[in-house]
């Protein structure tokens, strides 16, 4: 890291742990979600912007592990110590069957992996019995694992931090490994990386594993975070947002997907106060990000500075 | 027992009837345009809208056809000429931007139209049930649907296979350059093939709303289940979007009525697997 980078982050750190000073349980609430769809749109964008494929069904790992911690803590009265790894390995599990998606590139990888988000949708919404149906599942408490538990929204809110904070470093440790720069080499050339004696499709489905094994930290965050889950979660909208939250952001970078879902989300809770359209309005902001800002605000913010963006 | 698996039978024809009438569009365009066109959905159900209207308010059925239709032509040429043409051949962008196109549209036809179930009224002449041969009683209007996306679909085939104009169309699903270098004016092709896919899948939507009505969030499940007819069919392929067709729609039928709780898992379970092994679908080819 550079000085000024350092410095820059010295900043934001000191920034996010003063917030609730200044902000109220509402503004943290909303600074809560974005930090768990953040997470969320990095495990998209470790498929999309390090290795090249776009993935359509994260919201269904997202929403594997929101409703296995839920069912398990509200239903069957399992502490949250148990609770959440469950979510975190009923995800990941997903993956492992979903990744098989990686046998295909291109239009069929994004087509496939809708259908494959829809059948864990469709199974949120018709399997009532199991799942609760369109109510899901409520009143998640908040995590409490022996002694230490969360009470307020303020509290949650510092555990999301320091979970966001450890991945953080936890990715860009893998980004920059061998295993990570193979997967650039696969986005970049994958005959190349065949010609050089690269298994293109065990890395990717590794890569896919792993991005898995995130979506659904994001998730067991999320149901605590909301309280309940119901099959939005696991919806179209919600993998397709999470997409272009890292886009918007910049992809292959790890602050890039962060910035995104605060845009995004801060943008929808400041326009449907005061517009009825603002499905619309997002619409418009899927254009214009495809057409106009394809590289995200952290590549146009590279390109003003005139050099290219590095993660 | 017999007569619930040959009426789910006629249901899943019905359906697939349906499915087949938006699946042929978007997989001819994608075969020749290689464009992924997710606002399919949202055009089906603008079309029912605009559709609706018109019968709401001239009591024609069949102007309400052709008005539908001809609304999201010109919607999609618009969509197409001022907006998915900057994607280039980019497929992610292509996703995203549709994506973002359908949201605007279905949100604003939720403004106008409101989030109430609404039923395109059938002609009177097609309402009731007519007794099928063996003593079933069917719904005349889903029967006379059926036989009129037939006629559809045979009208497309003969299109198709037996024209100079389904004979470039068929050429430049297997390699545009070859055909623009023979001098045919590729642009004005995929203008004209585009129009023709709009104008079905807006018709889709009247005739589709008469019997599975129009709601929010339609646009969403009918371009799945249209995405997987064409998934299955292989992309490009008129012949396999009829094939996938059939197969969805008893697939779906079926599944609704023996596990209504899986019927997404049995729709998409065979499909899934399907794709692991044939992963260009049943008639697709070698991209």
């Amino acid at each position: 890291m550079t000085p000024g980078r350092l410095a820059a982050a010295a900043v934001v750190l000191v920034a996010a742990v003063l917030l609730p000073q200044v902000a109220g349980p509402f503004w943290m609430g909303l600074v809560t979600q974005m930090i768990v769809f953040g997470l969320l749109a990095l495990s998209v964008d470790l498929l999309l912007g390090h290795a090249g494929l776009f993935s359509i069904c994260h919201g269904s790992f997202f929403a594997v592990a929101a409703y296995t911690t839920a069912i398990l803590q509200v239903r069957h009265a399992v502490p949250t110590a148990l609770a959440a790894p469950a979510g975190l390995v009923a995800g990941t599990l997903l993956g492992l069957v979903f990744g098989l998606a990686v046998r295909t590139r291109g239009v069929y990888f994004i087509l496939i992996t809708i259908a494959f988000g829809y059948v864990v949708w469709g199974m949120a919404h018709r399997w009532s019995s199991f799942t609760g149906g369109d109510n899901g599942v409520t009143n998640v408490p908040f995590p409490a694992v022996g002694g230490l538990r969360i009470t307020s929204d303020t509290e949650y809110y510092y555990l999301a931090l320091v979970v966001a904070g450890l991945v953080a470093l936890g990715y860009r440790r893998l980004i920059r490994s061998p295993f990570g720069l193979a997967l650039r080499g696969i986005k970049g050339s994958e005959s190349r990386m065949r010609t050089l004696g690269y298994d293109s499709n065990r890395h990717l489905y590794a890569a896919f594993v792993l991005s898995a094994a995130l979506a659904s930290l994001a998730g067991v965050l999320y149901v605590y975070a909301n309280r309940f889950v119901n099959p939005v979660a696991a919806s179209f909208p919600v993998s397709v947002e999470a997409a272009l939250m890292a886009i918007v952001g910049g992809t292959g970078t790890i602050v890039g997907p962060f910035i995104g879902s605060a845009i995004i989300l801060g943008l929808r809770n400041w326009v449907s106060s005061f517009f009825e359209l603002y499905a619309a309005v997002m619409g418009g902001v899927f254009i214009v990000a495809v057409l106009w800002v394809p590289e995200g605000l952290v590549g146009l913010a590279a390109r003003l500075r005139g050099r290219a963006p590095h993660a | 027992m017999t007569t619930s698996a040959i009426l789910q039978a006629i249901n899943g024809t019905s359906l697939a009837a349906l499915l087949f009438l938006v699946a042929s569009g978007f997989t001819v365009t994608f075969g020749l345009m290689r464009v992924v066109n997710m606002a399919y959905g949202a055009y089906y159900l603008l079309g029912g809208y605009v559709g609706l209207s018109i019968v709401q308010a001239t009591g024609s059925f069949a102007l309400g056809i052709v008005g539908g239709g001809v609304a999201i032509v010109i919607l999609g040429y618009v969509v197409d000429r001022f907006l998915i043409r900057y994607t280039g051949e980019n497929h992610l962008a292509q996703v995203l931007l549709t994506v973002g196109i359908a949201f605007v549209i279905g949100d604003v036809a939720l403004k106008i139209w409101g989030g109430d179930s609404l039923k395109v009224p059938v002609p009177v002449a097609l309402r009731g049930a007519m007794e099928l041969p063996g003593g079933l009683v069917y719904p005349t209007y889903r029967f006379v649907m059926i036989v009129f996306s037939l006629a559809v679909a045979g009208t497309l085939w003969l299109l198709y296979t037996r024209t100079q104009i389904g004979a470039v169309v068929r050429a430049g699903v297997d390699d545009r350059e070859q055909v623009s270098a023979t001098g045919i004016n590729v642009d004005r092709l995929f203008v004209v093939v585009s129009a023709l896919a709009s104008f079905l899948v807006g018709m889709a939507g009247v005739v589709g709303g008469a019997f599975l009505t129009l709601y929010p969030g339609a646009e969403w499940e009918i371009l799945i289940v249209a995405l997987v007819v064409v998934i299955v069919g292989g992309l490009g392929s008129l012949g396999g979007a009829m094939v996938g067709a059939l197969v969805v729609g008893w697939l779906d039928a079926y599944g609704r009525w023996l596990l209504p709780e899986f019927s997404y898992f049995v729709l998409f379970g065979p499909m899934a697997v399907l794709l692991l092994f044939r992963p260009r679908g049943i008639a697709g080819k070698e991209a």
